[in-house]
């Protein structure tokens, strides 16, 4: 923790040539770096704003109170109050957040596991057919949710699946297996194949090898991976609209009860509630993103990208 | 069981030159039976959640339905119905209108946001920190607060711009920009990440030179940047790509499909839950499936294929 936290300080004492490049390129150019550093300033403001702003106007609006001020445009225009909170958890709303930790928590752990299994093996034992099995998960990785609808359905109703966690996670965890297998190979690839030789050479079997020497060394990699899947599962909305569209008290998760939140007056959404609803669910999140950020931007990046 | 032990060492002597260790044979399995028992569950999984889902859908689309009930066997009659409905060429049309443009949007945008935190060195980890945002925010959050801002009650948008009662969402052509417009507000930043990544791997006397042999900043942009830059771009757009072409969210939060911004998603979502025909929804969803699974391919064989799988199998 700590060494994130004083990691500026670390960068720039680890890239001082590229520091000192800028500098005497903007000694050089010292007529235009005024006018470039307010071009840099303005460029950032406008990514913060369109970042942040939105979310703003989600906070006030939550605050607002009564008809009036929820219908005016203003979003200064009081009374505030935390009466809209309050109307949120009397619509059992702590039940939805309740399925919904639970199916994506459960997503993530059966995810890691096996993915982490796939991974390892797909970045290190010797398999047959490696590209064949790898372009397999690429195209499930490719696969539209939308095509298990009706199967998966009808499936699900036969077998007593529907409005339950197990409905839910289950696919959740098919799809999310493709991206997690790809980070994690890439991760389990980046470490060094001298220690699992060395472990090798002491005796340990392959299997040892793995979760004694390499598993914990990939901790970074498991870890970003755990919240990636955590958000994916988190916000998906198709599959647990079809598969669980009512019942908070069964399996209904938040973005279904998020979207079905109904007011008094038909065809007129309650957006006070609504958006109280969307801040609870919001902050615990923006906080995990900002304390994993690191982690999270380089998985998500890793996915992918690096190389 | 003797040829199993002569490719494993086959294999292995590949991977460690002249003296290897004497492979440990008490009690572990071999490498490649531990490959296989590790790989097994997950392959297991997305076959029995993913392919046998997609096989069972086209057995499905083959009978005749009224309501639940089975009624007998329909042959491809349901896919004649799909493709003499003018919902389903709507709801593809909007699909790829959807794609293209949001896909556009959000490559520009995510570029122009990539290359301002890539010159700042100061407020480059707060806007880094700020640009996770609205990818943590879920899709359905996202379509509820843009349906507010874009509703004419409270009218928020309206009094911005000073547009009086402008109806966005309840109009066509204004709904169909208002979803994309939301989408590339959430995922434009997630673009901007991804090239980022990639831009922080230019080194930097590229440019340097670039600036003693007297290129401008679009020159460098053009000539330096944008080539170099072409792996990070690729994958976004693949990502970005096959991840619009399964939109439902926005839609279905901000119009409910309506004023023609049905994607295939709703679509076949509608045959199974409120109007259900499940022959007729399952001809939809594996239509659906091969027109979004082809698309994906070809962008994959086309300009993705060598990325991700050299990546993944070389280092």
């Amino acid at each position: 923790m700590s060494a994130e936290q004083n990691s500026p300080e670390q960068r720039r004492r680890k890239h001082p040539g590229s520091l000192a490049w800028l500098r005497s390129e903007q000694g050089a150019v010292r007529t235009r770096s005024v006018g470039r550093t307010v071009v840099k300033v303005v460029g950032l403001a406008a990514v913060l704003f369109w970042c942040l702003f939105p979310f703003f106007w989600l906070i006030m609006t939550s605050l607002k109170q009564g008809d009036r001020a929820l219908n005016s445009p203003d979003i200064f225009q009081g009374p505030f109050g935390l009466g809209n909170y309050e109307n949120v958890f009397d619509q059992n709303f702590h039940l939805n957040l309740r399925n919904s930790l639970a199916i994506a928590g459960m997503t993530t752990i059966i995810c890691i596991i096996i993915g982490s299994l796939a991974g390892y093996a797909l970045a290190r034992l010797p398999l047959k057919r490696k590209i064949l099995l790898l372009s397999g998960v690429l195209a499930v990785s490719l696969f539209p949710p939308v095509a298990l609808v009706p199967p998966l359905y009808e499936v699900w109703r036969t077998v007593g699946l529907l409005n339950t966690w197990e409905g839910l996670y289950l696919p959740y965890t098919a799809f999310t297996l493709p991206l997690t297998i790809f980070i994690l190979t890439t991760f389990y690839a980046s470490i060094p194949k001298d220690l699992e030789d060395a472990a090798r050479v002491d005796g340990a079997t392959p299997f040892q090898a793995f979760y004694k020497v390499v598993f914990p060394l990939a901790a970074p990699g498991v870890f970003a991976a755990a919240i990636i899947i955590f958000v994916t599962a988190w916000n998906e909305f198709l599959l647990a609209n079809t598969f669980a569209p009512r019942n908070p008290e069964v399996a209904q998760t938040v973005p279904v009860a998020i979207a079905a939140f109904t007011g008094q007056v038909e065809f007129q959404r309650p957006i006070g509630t609504i958006t109280a609803a969307c801040v609870v669910v919001v902050i615990p999140m923006i906080i995990v993103a900002l304390v994993f950020q690191r982690r999270i931007v380089a998985g998500l990046t890793s996915g992918g990208l690096k190389g | 069981m003797a040829d199993h032990r002569a490719t494993a060492d086959d294999d292995g002597g590949i991977l460690v030159n002249g003296d290897k260790p004497p492979r440990p044979k008490r009690g572990g399995l071999s490498e490649r039976a531990l490959g296989r028992l590790f790989v097994a569950p997950s392959i297991l999984l997305m076959a029995a959640v993913a392919l046998f889902p997609v096989i069972y859908a086209f057995v499905l689309s083959l009978y005749d339905y009224t309501r639940r009930q089975r009624e007998g066997f329909g042959g491809l009659q349901n896919y004649a119905d799909a493709f003499a409905d003018d919902r389903f060429w709507g709801a593809l049309w909007f699909t790829l209108l959807f794609t293209v443009a949001s896909v556009a949007a959000e490559f520009l945008i995510g570029l122009g946001f990539a290359l301002i935190m890539n010159q700042a060195f100061r407020g480059r980890g707060l806007t880094r920190a700020a640009i996770l945002i609205p990818w943590v925010i879920p899709t359905v959050i996202a379509a509820q607060m843009w349906f507010f801002m874009f509703n004419v009650t409270p009218g928020f948008i309206n009094t911005v711009f000073g547009l009086g009662n402008f109806n966005w969402l309840g109009q066509e052509g204004w709904a169909t920009f208002a979803v994309i417009f939301a989408d590339v507000w959430k995922t434009s930043p997630f673009v901007a990440l991804l090239l980022l990544a990639g831009l922080q791997t230019i080194p930097g006397d590229m440019y340097e030179s670039g600036v003693v042999d007297g290129a401008g900043p679009f020159q460098r942009l053009w000539y330096i940047t944008l080539p170099l830059l072409r792996p990070a771009i690729l994958v976004a757009l693949l990502f970005r790509t096959v991840e619009a072409l399964r939109v439902y969210d926005l839609p279905q939060v901000m119009t409910g499909g309506a004023f023609d911004t049905e994607s295939l998603s709703i679509l076949v979502q509608q045959y199974v839950v409120r109007t259900p025909d499940p022959g007729y929804g399952a001809a939809l969803s594996t239509i659906s499936f091969v027109v979004i699974l082809g698309i994906g391919m070809i962008f994959v064989s086309l300009l993705g294929r060598e990325l991700v799988l050299e990546r993944t199998t070389e280092r």
